[in-house]
């Protein structure tokens, strides 16, 4: 627990965390000191002069919020008519050049410059001489398009390519108002966190090309998930929303604070994501070309198992530990060899030392807890033994290439149980649409062992089962999430204190 | 009314010359540096009362007492030859006349703080002063009044002459630590001063070049002999550069203290053509115009501009006469600190570039009165809030204009342009 200081502020006592700056440690108790330039992540700047708070007794009579330490005792002034005044006359002289066009920007609804003039200013505008006109719909790379006229030259995207990517493709050229963030000639944004700059700005001036014209924000829903796309674990906000007359649909992933995984970012492959999760989903059980309900899969897949000679069952790694536990219940039930062969989900050499792992797999640190094989000598050794291979989910394409699957799969009977509409599983006898990972709840291992929880944000109009749900059907003996979890501790003992609504929301660093 | 302590040399044929200016006396203080102890140097600056030459005013020696001690961090000193403010021309009289005197102070102060390492920023423009300066600074290095050993004392100093590229904000000392740095010359915020965090992150001491060329006349003849020139509180004596509608404009040496306008009679000629005088800017643009009725009060020091509501600034004075379109000398004003404005922080980013427009349309005879009241307003609404006092260099004097001569303005927007056009022939 950090120390704790008291400081006055409007004359109320309050008692804040030490250590911080003014709009953190007085933010954390729920008064807002309006900001522009200051993110937690990229430090004070104090460009935007929004942040200026009062002093009273010693120091300075007007501090900049964002450059002032918290300290005990301090007598901080926020409501006095000159401060308000200062709110109000910043917010003026941001808003003189900007061309105010929220009906079609992106950002209405999520915009600090619009929040702050309904909350600081709301006056009406006395500027009566011709605007700064400045370049519009820049194309910066990587995605990312610029309207400079929106832009409040904060320096937010300029701080991250700086500080945190420390690629530093961006810069503000020019001074007084003719100043301008750009690019080099020819030299666009180059990394791999790029987009990020997109949810750094307080305003509409940089918007992403994926999204932009898609979805005003405040008909999106917002719910709390967890990033597939590597063994990190990001943490990401999933914005969804179920248009008149069409299905659930995610619009974006944006990062979620998470102090201890992700911080502020998320990475560019993670954030494009949520496509997977839309688009090419398998939606239909199908026996050969036969299209059938749920219900008739699960009897035909029954009694490809009855018939079967030796069972393969093999598992994804991007599995929860819930449907890892039940396909491991399931083949100690079937007398099946279960393997996590999943060699093909390492991309060698394409992780970096910030977010993005080498290791494409959600859960991979979950198969190991759960001492599930990973091998390639034990998968395809069973293999060759076995008559039927039940895939749940797991995408083989991406070690063997056609040919190689063709001759795995040769006098062989393949059960696929999967989300994903794709060749490998088209080779299958018999698939069954299952949920993909937006769609359940569970909870997952990371890289860094940080067992994290996560809930079902996505209902699609045709529910489809969780993988648990699959192995239940299958003959698995755990039927109910208590089942699934009492199952989880006998094997993971560090688990044996939580419950899955103790395990914090930011992750449990498991030892 | 004139004195010879800083342009003591100014006269002499080839007084930047090493071997000139030592026959008159240069770099004859070293061996008594060299005998005293740096505090004992703090303590004589301080004496003396010598105040920064660059506008604001600071007492030197004071500012040399804010250095953290045992920091284990190099103490750099930083010279501020930037000089960019309009009306302001007297350290190039120093850079070109008598850069030895500059150099001797550079010693001083950088023996008196610790410092191994000065930078000299210098203004882009000023071409033949850098030159000069460069010479100079050769010469020493020859000669061995800087370098390893310091005329032969154990003592290093190395001096670098950094070249600006014409921003007006790097002479504003933050500004100029980042111009040096490299990096785009945009002033930081502070606390932390300089003294506590400056170039490269490390303490560091600017001065500005006048203040460190009395440095020399300090030590030689001590902090008396300087006090003995100007007011108790503004003590010793400044160069000022006197221009505008006087009969003979030019650079000239006063102790502090004399009345403005004796000044203006007696050492610039007066009013030139024989015009009446309708104000007198006391030390460079940015500081508030004084009326007529003002200026028959004012003394030239710090503390008689500060009654007067004024700043005594740069030293340069510029005297107005009858025929000044006062509108039209705002509109320029505003003009300048918009361009010169770095960008940086949103009142003075946005601010003056709208108070120019009003301003333009004003001059125009497009404006109405809320307009010159919106100008006003503006002033207060820019005025303190930025991270440096560039837009206060430029909303203070706009200020003074706007209240001191208001009826000009409100003929600009209540009558017709052609008429207030016809009161200016």
């Amino acid at each position: 627990m950090a120390e704790m200081i008291k400081l006055f502020v409007n004359g109320n006592e309050v008692e804040v965390e030490a250590g911080k700056n003014l709009i953190d440690a007085i933010g954390a108790v729920g008064i807002e000191i309006p900001h522009l330039c200051y993110h937690p992540a990229l430090g004070a700047d104090g460009n935007c002069r929004m942040c200026l708070v009062g002093l009273e007794e010693g120091g300075p009579p007007l501090v900049a919020a964002c450059k002032t330490p918290a300290a005990e005792g301090m007598k901080v002034l926020l409501d006095a008519d000159h401060i308000k005044k200062i709110q109000h006359d910043v917010l003026e002289f941001q808003l003189i050049n900007h061309p105010v066009d929220c009906p079609v920007c992106d950002q209405a609804g999520e915009c600090s410059l619009q929040d702050y003039y309904m909350t600081y200013d709301g006056q009406k505008s006395r500027m009566t001489v011709p605007q700064v006109t400045k370049s519009k719909k820049m194309d910066f790379g990587c995605g990312v398009i610029h309207d400079q006229e929106r832009c409040v030259l904060c320096g937010r995207c300029v701080r991250f390519c700086r500080q945190i990517t420390k690629t530093g493709e961006l810069g503000i050229v020019n001074r007084t108002d003719t100043a301008r963030v750009a690019i080099f000639p020819g030299r666009p944004l180059d990394n791999r966190y790029a987009v990020n700059v997109v949810d750094l700005c307080p305003v509409g001036a940089m918007t992403s090309a994926d999204f932009r014209f898609k979805q005003r924000v405040w008909f999106m829903k917002k719910e709390r998930g967890v990033c597939h796309g590597c063994s990190k674990g990001c943490n990401i906000t999933i914005d969804h929303n179920r248009e008149k007359d069409q299905d659930d649909l995610i619009y974006r992933f944006r990062p979620l604070f998470n102090e201890q995984i992700n911080g502020y970012f998320i990475c560019d492959e993670g954030r494009l994501s949520y496509r997977d999760e839309n688009e090419n989903r398998l939606t239909e059980a199908r026996l050969s070309k036969t299209t059938m309900s749920l219900d008739k899969a699960v009897t035909a897949g029954l009694k490809e198992i009855k018939r079967a000679e030796g069972i393969v069952i093999l598992i994804s790694p991007d599995c929860s530990l819930e449907q890892m536990v039940s396909v491991k219940s399931l083949a100690e039930e079937l007398g099946a060899t279960l393997s996590g062969f999943s060699d093909g989900y390492i991309k060698k050499g394409d992780g970096d030392d910030y977010l993005i792992q080498d290791d494409k797999a959600a859960n991979r640190a979950g198969l190991a807890a759960l001492n599930i094989d990973s091998s390639q000598t034990g998968f395809e050794e069973a293999l060759a033994k076995a008559g039927l291979l039940i895939n749940f989910n797991n995408d083989l394409s991406l070690f063997y290439d056609e040919s190689s699957l063709k001759k795995l799969f040769k006098e062989k009977r393949v059960i696929g149980v999967t989300s994903r509409n794709t060749k490998l599983f088209q080779m299958a006898n018999l698939v069954i649409p299952v949920a993909s990972f937006t769609e359940y709840s569970g909870s997952i291992i990371s890289c860094d062992n940080i067992l994290q929880t996560f809930n079902r944000a996505i209902t699609k109009n045709d529910t489809l089962v969780d993988i648990c749900e699959v192995a239940s059907l299958f003959g698995g003996p755990l039927k109910t999430d208590r089942d699934r979890y009492d199952e989880l501790k006998k094997i993971v003992v560090s688990l044996n204190d939580f419950d899955p609504d103790t395990i914090p929301a930011t992750g449990l660093k498991l030892t | 009314m004139e004195v010879k302590i800083l342009s003591a040399k100014f006269d002499l044929e080839d007084g930047h010359k090493l071997e000139i200016a030592k026959q008159h006396g240069a770099y004859g203080t070293l061996d008594k540096l060299f005998a005293m102890k740096p505090e004992e140097v703090i303590e004589e600056v301080k004496a003396s009362g010598l105040r920064g030459r660059g506008g604001a005013g600071f007492p030197a020696g004071v500012k040399w007492g804010f250095l953290p001690k045992g920091t284990g961090k190099p103490v750099y000193l930083a010279v501020n030859s930037d000089e960019s403010e309009p009306a302001t021309f007297k350290d190039r009289y120093i850079l070109v006349k008598d850069p030895h005197m500059m150099i001797e102070g550079i010693i001083i102060c950088s023996y008196a703080i610790g410092s191994h390492d000065t930078y000299i920023y210098i203004r882009g423009e000023y071409t033949s002063q850098v030159k000069a300066l460069q010479a100079a600074i050769d010469e020493a290095y020859e000669a061995g009044y800087l370098g390893d050993k310091v005329a032969g004392h154990d003592f290093k100093l190395e001096v670098t002459v950094h070249r600006g590229a014409g921003a007006y904000v790097c002479g504003e000392e933050t500004g100029l630590l980042e111009s040096i740095e490299g990096k785009k010359g945009q002033p930081r915020a502070k606390p932390p001063f300089p003294a506590v965090s400056g170039l490269y992150g490390c303490p560091t001491i600017i001065n500005n070049v006048q203040s460190i060329a009395s440095l020399p006349f300090i030590l030689e003849k001590g902090a008396e002999a300087y006090k003995a020139y100007g007011t108790e509180k503004s003590s010793g004596t400044h160069l000022f550069g006197i221009s505008g509608h006087v009969e003979k404009p030019g650079m000239y040496e006063l102790p502090l203290g004399l009345p403005l306008l004796e000044v203006v009679e007696k050492v610039a000629g007066g009013v030139w053509k024989g015009r009446t005088l309708k104000g007198v800017i006391p030390g460079g643009s940015s500081t508030p115009v004084l009326t007529p009725d003002e200026a028959k009060t004012v003394t030239l020091d710090y503390e008689s501009m500060a009654e007067h509501k004024t700043m005594f600034g740069s030293g340069g004075i510029v005297v107005l006469d009858e025929t000044v379109d006062m509108v039209k000398l705002v509109e320029n004003l505003i003009y300048f600190y918009h361009h010169e404005s770095c960008g940086q922080c949103t009142p003075c980013r946005e601010g003056l570039g709208w108070m120019l427009k009003i301003i333009k349309k004003v001059v125009r005879g497009e404006g109405e009165m809320s307009d010159i009241n919106l100008l006003l307003e503006l002033c207060d609404n820019i005025e303190m809030k930025t991270v440096c006092v560039l837009s206060a260099a430029c909303t203070m004097p706009v200020r003074s204009y706007l209240v001191k001569f208001r009826d000009e303005f409100d003929a600009y927007v209540s009558e017709d342009i052609s008429t207030a056009a016809a009161n200016q022939e």
